[in-house]
């Protein structure tokens, strides 16, 4: 296990997560190579989010080990114990791990340019002048170069979420986790994220995306990971999974999504 | 086509509302007449004691004491606060035992227990750096617990109850996609309290703590009960003297009502600088 934990950008080895009697994730094993595009499909519960928030540590983990770039994420293996790691440590982890919420969660007492601004400033001390110059050039990259002194409430959804990307991006991730981006979105607002995002995975960013869009996992994606129940039912290339869905379960999500 | 015919459009008149405002106007009047026809007040004294030196003294103090309590009394109030969201059971059940006490007793007895129980407790207050001869204090407890010292701590640490709550509401109101989105960019906790919740919790209690400051200024009245010379205690002196009692408590209430008026003017300040948004 250990040469392709290296080499991939993220793995999940046999990861389970409960609460209480509840279990979310059951024994799910995923390796993502750098540059991959996945998206993550299936039924709402099925515990897509969760698995999205374990890899950076938001959520705890009840067994296993998730790596990126072979880094193992929120706990230190001794013996044959994993204990957690401190706050410094985990927020030190997190900053090569962007991620997009699907209710955007920008700050809301800042301005667009201090939302992007914000991890530069205060999470890698860069310099202002330094950062503002970087958070208008991924603004620009959005293409909201004229947002910038607006307050997120001023802004659309798809604007938002756009800034949220830009947010993101400031921290120079290795791979970016896109929680259900455009689930808040009408379809034409959602059109203009889709769009943003197409660009950043033609650009080479390894991403992570759970959504109930079909067009990313059609188009642009490489790989679809489809979960029932806190399982991975399927892990297959994109085009098979649409053109000929293995599972029952898979058979019947593809059939109501085909449109 | 027909020109429009003009058509004039005629509200309901909403009598009942206009019948209580007269009914109370005639009652404010009839008090007002029965205070002049009895000769309540003689305004040239009133007018006299106003901008008398005591008197704006004692609004003074009345001012600082109100002050300095409402800011020691925020940061009891966000450490509070913070002890009763931390998740930990200890410091959480000594968070709600304090809110309990100081909020659940009145405190005009607060401030006698300060002011009374202090320097039998403690004889002496000895405070000295350690391992050096550096001595910051020592001295009798009556001498250190001054009427003052005394009622800034028992208008602190009761009025520090009240704003443990405001702030743990304002706390509470900050939406958790806030936190999770700063934690997810890399920010420590303290980070994340400092630049995320902190300033957004803040907005969210400015009202209350507007209320809770005129609210304040009003009860530094009870230091009057252990000799601060404050507004209060000043005006009691000078009525018990020339027997002048609704002149110099008029006195008194024209002050409170501008100290409230410079709180509000305070409150609208912070609420147009930070805005909500």
């Amino acid at each position: 296990m250990d040469t392709p934990v290296k080499a991939a950008a993220v793995v999940l080895d046999s990861v389970s997560k409960s609460y209480g009697s509840v279990e979310i994730l059951k024994n799910v094993s995923v390796s993502i190579a750098p540059g991959e595009v996945v998206t993550l499909l299936g039924p709402s519960g099925a515990g897509k989010s969760t698995l999205l928030r374990c890899i950076n540590h938001l959520e705890t983990i009840s067994a296993g080990r998730i790596y990126v770039h072979g880094q193992l994420i929120g706990y230190r293996e001794v013996g044959d114990t994993l204990h957690e790691m401190s706050d410094k440590e985990i927020s030190a982890q997190r900053r090569s791990i962007g991620m997009v919420f699907q209710s955007f969660n920008l700050f809301r007492h800042m301005t667009v340019l201090d939302n992007v601004m914000s991890g530069p400033v205060h999470v890698l001390r860069m310099s202002k002048p330094q950062a503002e110059a970087l958070a208008r050039e991924l603004l620009a990259k959005v293409g909201l170069p004229d947002k910038a002194n607006r307050y997120p409430s001023e802004l659309s959804g798809g604007q938002q979420q756009r800034v949220a990307i830009a947010r993101a991006l400031a921290l120079s991730p290795s791979v970016m986790l896109l929680d259900e981006p455009t689930s808040a979105l009408d379809p034409e607002l959602s059109q203009e994220v889709i769009l943003t995002i197409r660009n950043l995975a033609e650009q080479g960013y390894t991403m992570l995306i759970a959504t109930h869009e079909m067009a990313i996992a059609k188009e642009f994606a490489d790989r679809v990971i489809f979960m029932v129940q806190g399982e991975v039912v399927e892990d297959v290339p994109a085009r098979s999974f649409f053109s000929a869905p293995r599972h029952e379960r898979s058979r019947q999500f593809v059939a109501r999504h085909a449109g | 086509m027909a020109e429009p015919r003009s058509v004039r459009v005629k509200h309901r008149w909403r009598w009942g509302a206009w019948l209580l405002s007269a009914i109370v106007l005639l009652a404010v009047f009839m008090l007002i007449s029965a205070g002049v026809r009895a000769k309540i007040m003689n305004v040239e004294v009133f007018l006299s004691y106003l901008t008398s030196e005591q008197v704006l003294i004692g609004a003074r103090n009345a001012l600082i004491l109100g002050t300095l309590a409402l800011v020691v009394a925020s940061v009891i109030g966000l450490v509070v606060a913070l002890m009763r969201v931390s998740g930990n059971p200890i410091l959480a059940a000594l968070s709600a035992t304090y809110v309990y006490f100081f909020r659940g007793t009145p405190m005009l007895i607060q401030l006698l227990f300060w002011f009374n129980a202090l320097p039998t407790m403690f004889q002496r207050v000895y405070l000295a750096v350690p391992f050096t001869d550096v001595v910051v204090v020592d001295a009798p407890t009556t001498a250190v617990v001054t009427p003052f010292v005394a009622a800034l701590a028992g208008l602190a640490l009761a009025e520090g109850a009240y704003m443990a709550e405001i702030i743990r509401a304002g706390i509470l109101a900050v939406d958790k996609g806030q936190r999770a989105a700063a934690r997810a960019i890399g920010m420590t906790e303290y980070q994340v309290l400092r630049h995320i919740v902190i300033p957004q919790a803040g907005r969210i209690i400015i009202p209350a703590g507007g209320n809770q400051y005129i609210m304040l200024l009003k009860s530094t009245s009870l230091a009057s009960a252990i000799g601060f010379l404050e507004l209060l205690r000043i005006t009691t002196d000078i009525y018990s003297s020339n027997f002048m009692v609704v002149e110099l408590l008029a006195v008194a209430a024209f002050w409170y009502l501008v100290m409230t008026a410079f709180a509000t003017a305070v409150q609208t300040a912070l609420e147009k600088t930070f805005p909500q948004r």
